[in-house]
């Protein structure tokens, strides 16, 4: 115990760097991932195969192999030095979004082919019913398996450890190099990612719940959880 | 700054990208197994009767979901064989511990998700079927066996194919505890020819055909058995 | 269309990779106000991580000495045997003071200074082990690290040896602490920095390679190579380079180590 309270305050600032790469990384890859998501579901081929290729490339990848590539790739596209800290931000958003891509188009497909009938004939064009009907019902749909994609970029944060990022894991191995004390360090650190991690599992349960309730106790979000 | 793609290395060292390809597949193997044995018995026990078992399993399942694989691996590689017996601690030593703490960490890690989706596929059967089932006379095991599973098995396999895809990706991360697995042995090459970008486009490339053949074969699997996955693929 | 065409040019140059024509890391580092030095954090004496989480060592020092002669302030950046040489080539950091030995293979990609630290490779093993040189190893496990001329060295004195390679050095030595290796093979001063002062661990054999440590420049800028190498004499002509080697490897540290070494000065 002893081995935590003299590094205390080391292990939090690697605690904060995790939160800090994961909440940037949620932010961007939402916005992208939505965006991937909504072009693959178009029915123009120039829109969705350039998506779909994307997402499937990124899938069939590991998230090591995506870091190693925007680690040696970008300084050679940009001829210019990037920290590691984007570096890992930019592999995790480019990893993340192709994850929730098909997470949105699932929910795009959730929304009754009625609604954009409806939408059309009061007038809307095609972009104003993606953005003012069908997509916020998608949302709100795919909301739980959303934030359980969230907790999925939670625990891959710790992989920034390879490019020597300091965040939590880091941090944890640095100490554990210096004091040995692995079952005590790890076991703490397995701790706090467990909290986080756990917590918004929890919060992804509750949203499920109600979603059950509002579609008919369909468990559709986790059919769909299960699928992507 | 100056970078000229140089693919000829990739030649060179195929040898090391080979070998690291076998371990990976040894690994994805052996962990498929074992997970799939674990995340079954899990999966059941989380729908059991028995509320203690249900309990069980949940623990298993949220605890091994919710640390990072990788903080997982160190634990199994360096944190768990401390709290052994020094015999059992310095056989495994002996016997390639890298390799077993890989095996066990990418199983219990894997297991967990594959538990969720059993559970998730039992209990999307309808209620009728339990009740049809144990009315003819059937246990809750003879029930589970012969009427629920078969059931239950169709419905599974493509988000269990998901897991299995999971899994081949996760591998990866064995190379922090030091087996020379593909993604470990890109870096290899990396090391020995400062050829970062190209080794790894190789190993991604390999990585990909491995995700389209497991894909693949699945297909077929579905199409062996029509219908089972309409309700999961839209 | 010109506007196009232009475009088009510009990300040609960009993949080409020539868009830094001319410019020396000297004038890049003066107009940026900052040098960016890759070290270790995880090499004891020479970069590493305090207890109160500061980076320290006879490499950082080394790093401050350049940053101060260049007027500048200082980055550190972390980098691993596997990672420096492509942080410098991608132009991540000026240069790299990272326990890195001068190899002909590696002055293929980049340049290096003069050598600022002469070491070569031993064995770490338990005390009283019946390990004392690398033919005692046959059959043994020994760690090491990837991306380091440690792994192969040993393969080469030792063919009949299991190699176990982690990421770093202190994960190589608690592999050795719980049994899972016989001994941890690298440069000899960082076996001392690992061993530190534990007396249940030992540095045995004689050298079986020569380690001269150079600091890692870009290729082809002679200007910032000559720049570094004028303040390296410069180091050691004012005795500074002897102080700082006081306060790593004296009586009075943890890796006592006497100097044996003598920079090549140009008079």
């Amino acid at each position: 115990m002893e081995t935590i309270t003299a590094n205390l305050s080391f292990l939090l600032s690697g605690f904060q760097l995790t939160l800090k790469l994961a909440g940037l990384a949620i932010l961007f890859s939402f916005f992208l991932g939505t965006f991937l998501g909504v072009l693959r579901n178009s029915s123009r081929p120039y829109l969705s195969y350039p998506a779909s290729i994307y997402i499937e490339v990124i899938r069939g990848t590991p998230l090591i192999m995506v870091i190693f590539w925007i680690f040696f790739l970008v300084p050679i596209i940009f001829s210019r030095p990037i920290e590691a800290f984007f570096s890992a931000l930019i592999s995790l958003t480019l990893f993340t979004s192709a994850y929730i891509a098909e997470i949105i188009r699932a929910g795009l497909r959730s929304v009754p082919q009625g609604q954009i009938e409806s939408g059309r004939a009061t007038g809307l064009n095609e972009a104003q019913v993606m953005l003012y009907i069908v997509l916020p019902q998608a949302l709100r749909n795919m909301l739980p398996a959303l934030v359980s994609q969230f907790i999925a970029l939670f625990k891959d944060t710790s992989l920034a450890y390879i490019i020597g990022v300091v965040e939590l894991t880091r941090a944890a191995t640095i100490v554990n190099n210096r004091e040995y004390r692995s079952f005590v360090i790890f076991g703490f650190v397995a701790l706090l990612y467990f909290v986080c991690c756990y917590g918004l599992s929890l919060v992804a349960r509750m949203l499920e719940r109600r979603q059950a309730r509002q579609m008919g106790g369909q468990r559709f979000a986790d059919i769909i959880q299960q699928l992507t | 700054m100056n970078y000229e793609f140089d693919w000829g290395v990739l030649l060179t060292y195929r040898g090391l990208l080979f070998t690291g390809l076998l371990i990976t597949l040894k690994l994805t193997a052996i962990s498929l197994v074992l997970s799939m044995l674990l995340g079954f018995s899990m999966g059941i026990f989380r729908t059991c009767p028995v509320a203690a078992l249900r309990w069980l399993a949940g623990v298993y399942v949220e605890f091994f979901r919710n640390i990072p694989l990788i903080i997982q691996l160190f634990f199994w590689y360096f944190g768990f064989p401390v709290i052994l017996p020094e015999a059992w601690a310095s056989w495994l030593n002996r016997h390639h511990l890298e390799m077993i703490a890989a095996v066990v960490g990418l199983s219990t890690y894997t297991s967990a998700y594959i538990a969720e989706v059993v559970r998730a596929g039992i209990q999307s059967l309808p209620k009728g079927q339990w009740e049809a089932a144990l009315s003819t006379g059937l246990g809750y095991l003879g029930a589970m066996r012969s009427v629920i599973m078969p059931q239950a098995v169709g419905i599974i396999i493509p988000p269990l194919t998901n897991q299995f895809l999971n899994l081949t990706k996760n591998s990866s991360l064995a190379m922090t505890i030091g087996v020379a697995e593909l993604t470990f042995q890109s870096q290899a090459v990396e090391a020995q020819t400062f050829r970062g970008f190209e080794a790894t486009f190789a190993a991604t490339g390999i990585y990909l055909a491995l995700s389209l053949i497991i894909s693949g074969v699945t297909n077929a699997l579905e199409r062996v058995r029509p219908g089972t996955a309409l309700k999961w693929k839209r | 269309m010109r506007n196009f065409i232009s475009l088009v040019v510009v990300l040609g140059l960009m993949l080409l990779g020539v868009s830094a024509l001319g410019a020396s890391r000297l004038d890049m580092v003066k107009k940026r106000q900052a040098l960016i030095a890759g070290v270790k954090f995880d090499a004891p004496p020479f970069g590493f991580v305090d207890r109160r989480g500061r980076n320290v060592g006879f490499e950082i020092d080394l790093a401050r000495y350049l940053a101060k002669r260049l007027g500048v302030k200082l980055k550190l950046v972390q980098v691993t045997s596997k990672t420096r040489i492509l942080l410098l080539i991608n132009g991540h950091v000026d240069l790299l003071i990272a326990t890195m030995t001068h190899k002909r293979e590696r002055d293929r990609v980049i340049d290096f200074s003069i050598t600022y630290f002469l070491d070569g490779q031993k064995l770490l093993v338990k005390k009283n082990s019946r390990i004392k040189t690398t033919r005692d190893l046959a059959g043994r496990v020994v760690a090491t690290v990837q991306g380091s001329t440690s792994e192969r060295n040993i393969a080469k004195a030792q063919p009949k040896v299991r190699i176990l390679t982690f990421q770093e050095y202190p994960m190589a030595f608690l592999a050795l602490r719980q049994g899972k290796a016989d001994a941890v093979t690298t440069d000899s001063t960082i076996l001392l920095g690992l061993k530190k002062g534990d007396r249940n661990y030992e540095i045995v054999g004689d050298f079986f390679s020569s380690e001269p440590y150079g600091i890692g420049v870009p290729e082809n800028d002679s200007k910032w190579r000559d720049y570094i190498n004028f303040a390296l004499m410069d180091w050691w002509d004012s005795g500074q380079y002897q102080r700082t080697y006081a306060k790593w490897f004296g009586p009075a540290s943890d890796y006592r180590m006497d100097l044996t070494f003598e920079m090549e000065v140009w008079p």
